[in-house]
């Protein structure tokens, strides 16, 4: 048989495109913990034997009072904190022998409300908000409309040129929620995002969360808010005590 | 306010084009008084590398013309003696000089001139007059084929006592010594000056990256890789870089040209040694052109070090 170079290439770039899907599909857990435990720095540990893992398009909140370690578990998603033990499996790939590579792949995949927003301070609004697709080096032509849209969506169409400074608490938590979500990640993680809003904002904030999930994000809201989680039928809740996680399946 | 014209107005936003993310809305949020006192104190060190290489590079084409000059020279010292007529034996010894190969021009110096080289260590009392003072004669060699001048020099005493032969190549030897340590010495300034330009980008772009430390975190977690968060930093000081090297050699070039200039115009600066030097020919231009490069890349390259450690060391 002779060698056809057209054929080894078009092979290749089957087995490229495999690789990539392979992970998501036969692991199927976007994120999974094993006896996770979690020490800042000397004493006890905040969290103890933490196990659990979320689906693809599962929508799940993360509640336990003050204090009890919803955004160190949210941390520890998001990599920002190492596991003092156990093992965080983010999308198939074991996180302890990630590479920085690797790590800046994964974290194109997640979107995040940080609790304290964490706009920058010297961009607009708008800038901000289309931050996630520039740092991946898109033009910026093709996501202008796009951008637009989730703002006037969010209700801050008016408040395009504005900068995080001027916002009040709740404009700067939309601006933030846009910005998680503008590159329309697989997870998205929001560390209290209606915390700052009325009740009929947060609502409507809340239905954008169920449009993204219903578009293929999974969602993982940290929230001691229980109105708000008794709003959304079928979200699973992991509830977070006594340094441990307890998962209430809610399947109805 | 005119800062920021500057920078996004002519070369710096033809620039900001191929170094990416320069120009338009930056995300490095940058100290405008930072900003400024870095290119003002690399356009100080840049000014100082760029003279002292200009001195250097002049030093080195005096020397070499002083070098040719005396090389192609040729003093025969004739000492009086008891006995003998100074004034027959001077003309004994240039008509030697002359008829010998490889010799273009003899010249005998006068008692007058001679007494005048003199003046210096006796004074012009009449006193010298009475004195019995050395003649000179000033011989030009032909350097492509010079004579044999050690043989010159003994056929010479033979012939007329009295008399010996300098060809100066102990001046030689030591302006070539003086001029190569000179040089040494600027190439080593040059090169501290351009370390200190290194290392004052290098604090610049540290103290930048921790105080945008939050920014970088957030960058980090909404997916930017090092590369681009990098880039921000990088060619922001790079390009303060470029612009204190281009102030600081510019006003070199214009000072080194104004000499130039002023040189050319008759009854101008006419210092007695300057003007005969080959001085501030194209080449002092070339010299200072490098300088600003050289800062250049040095700067681009201190920042880009720089960056990725501090980024490595943040993460
Ligand atoms: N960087 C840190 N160093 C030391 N201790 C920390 C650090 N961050 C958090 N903690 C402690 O870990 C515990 C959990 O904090 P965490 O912020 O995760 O709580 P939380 O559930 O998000 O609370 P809240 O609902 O008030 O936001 C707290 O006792 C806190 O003091
Ligand atoms: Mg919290």
């Amino acid at each position: 048989m002779s060698f056809n170079p057209h054929h080894a290439l078009t092979t290749l770039k089957k087995v490229e495109g495999s690789l990539q899907a392979f992970p998501y599909r036969s692991v199927g857990e976007l994120v999974r913990f094993e006896n996770v435990g979690l020490r800042y720095g000397v004493g006890a540990e905040t969290l103890t034997d933490v196990s659990f893992s979320i689906e693809p398009q599962s929508f799940q909140f993360l509640t336990g009072a003050s204090g009890t370690g919803k955004t160190t578990l949210l941390r520890l998603i998001m990599q920002a904190l190492k596991p003092t033990r156990g093992t965080v499996v983010l999308f198939g790939q074991d996180t302890s022998l990630l590479e920085k590579d690797g790590l800046t792949a994964l974290r194109r995949r997640m979107g995040i409300v940080f609790q304290d927003f964490r706009l920058l301070d010297h961009l607009t609004t708008y800038e901000n908000v289309a931050l996630p697709l520039k740092v991946q080096g898109r033009d910026e032509v093709t996501y202008r409309a796009e951008v637009t849209e989730l703002l006037n969506w969010v209700g801050l169409g008016e408040l395009i040129h504005a900068k995080p400074p001027i916002l009040s608490g709740g404009e700067k938590q939309r601006a933030s929620i846009a910005r998680a979500l503008v590159a329309q990640p697989e997870l998205l993680l929001a560390d209290e995002p209606t915390g700052n809003v009325d009740p009929s904002l947060a609502r409507r904030l809340l239905r954008l969360f169920v449009e993204m999930n219903r578009s293929g994000t999974a969602i993982l809201i940290a929230t001691h808010d229980l109105g708000l989680m008794d709003q959304i039928e079928g979200a699973r809740r992991l509830v977070l005590a006594d340094r441990r996680l307890y998962v209430e399946a809610n399947d109805v | 306010m005119s800062e920021n014209h500057f920078s996004r107005s002519g070369i710096f936003s033809a620039f900001s084009r191929f170094v990416p993310f320069f120009g338009r809305d930056p995300l490095v949020a940058a100290d405008q008084v930072t900003d400024r006192s870095l290119v003002a104190v690399i356009s100080i060190l840049t000014f100082l590398a760029a003279l002292t290489a200009c001195a250097a590079q002049l030093t080195a084409a005096t020397a070499m013309r002083w070098q040719v000059m005396m090389v192609s020279e040729v003093t025969v010292q004739l000492k009086p003696q008891a006995g003998r007529s100074i004034d027959t034996d001077i003309v004994r010894a240039s008509d030697i000089l002359r008829g010998t190969a490889g010799i273009t021009s003899v010249k005998v110096l006068r008692r007058e001139e001679s007494a005048k080289l003199l003046e210096p260590w006796l004074g012009s009392a009449s006193s010298i007059e009475s004195l019995p003072i050395p003649r000179l004669i000033v011989v030009q060699i032909d350097t492509h084929q010079p004579p044999d001048l050690a043989s010159v020099g003994k056929a010479l005493a033979d012939a007329v006592p009295g008399t010996s032969l300098d060809d100066h190549r102990t001046w030689t030897k030591r302006l070539g010594h003086l001029s190569n340590l000179f040089l040494i010495a600027s190439f080593g300034a040059l090169l501290l000056v351009v370390l200190t330009t290194g290392l004052t980008i290098v604090f610049a772009t540290r103290g930048a990256m921790a105080g945008n430390r939050e920014i970088i975190e957030v960058l980090h977690f909404i997916g930017a890789d090092d590369r681009y968060i990098a880039g921000q930093f990088q060619s922001h000081f790079a390009v303060l870089g470029v612009r204190g090297g281009l102030l600081g050699g510019g006003a070199a070039l214009l000072l080194v040209l104004t000499l130039k200039l002023s040189m050319m115009i008759p009854d101008g600066l006419q210092f007695s040694g300057l003007s005969e030097v080959p001085i501030l020919d194209w080449r002092t231009v070339f010299v200072t052109f490098c300088v600003i490069v050289l800062v250049g890349i040095v700067a681009g390259l201190a920042s880009r070090i720089t960056v990725y450690r501090t980024i490595g060391m943040l993460a």
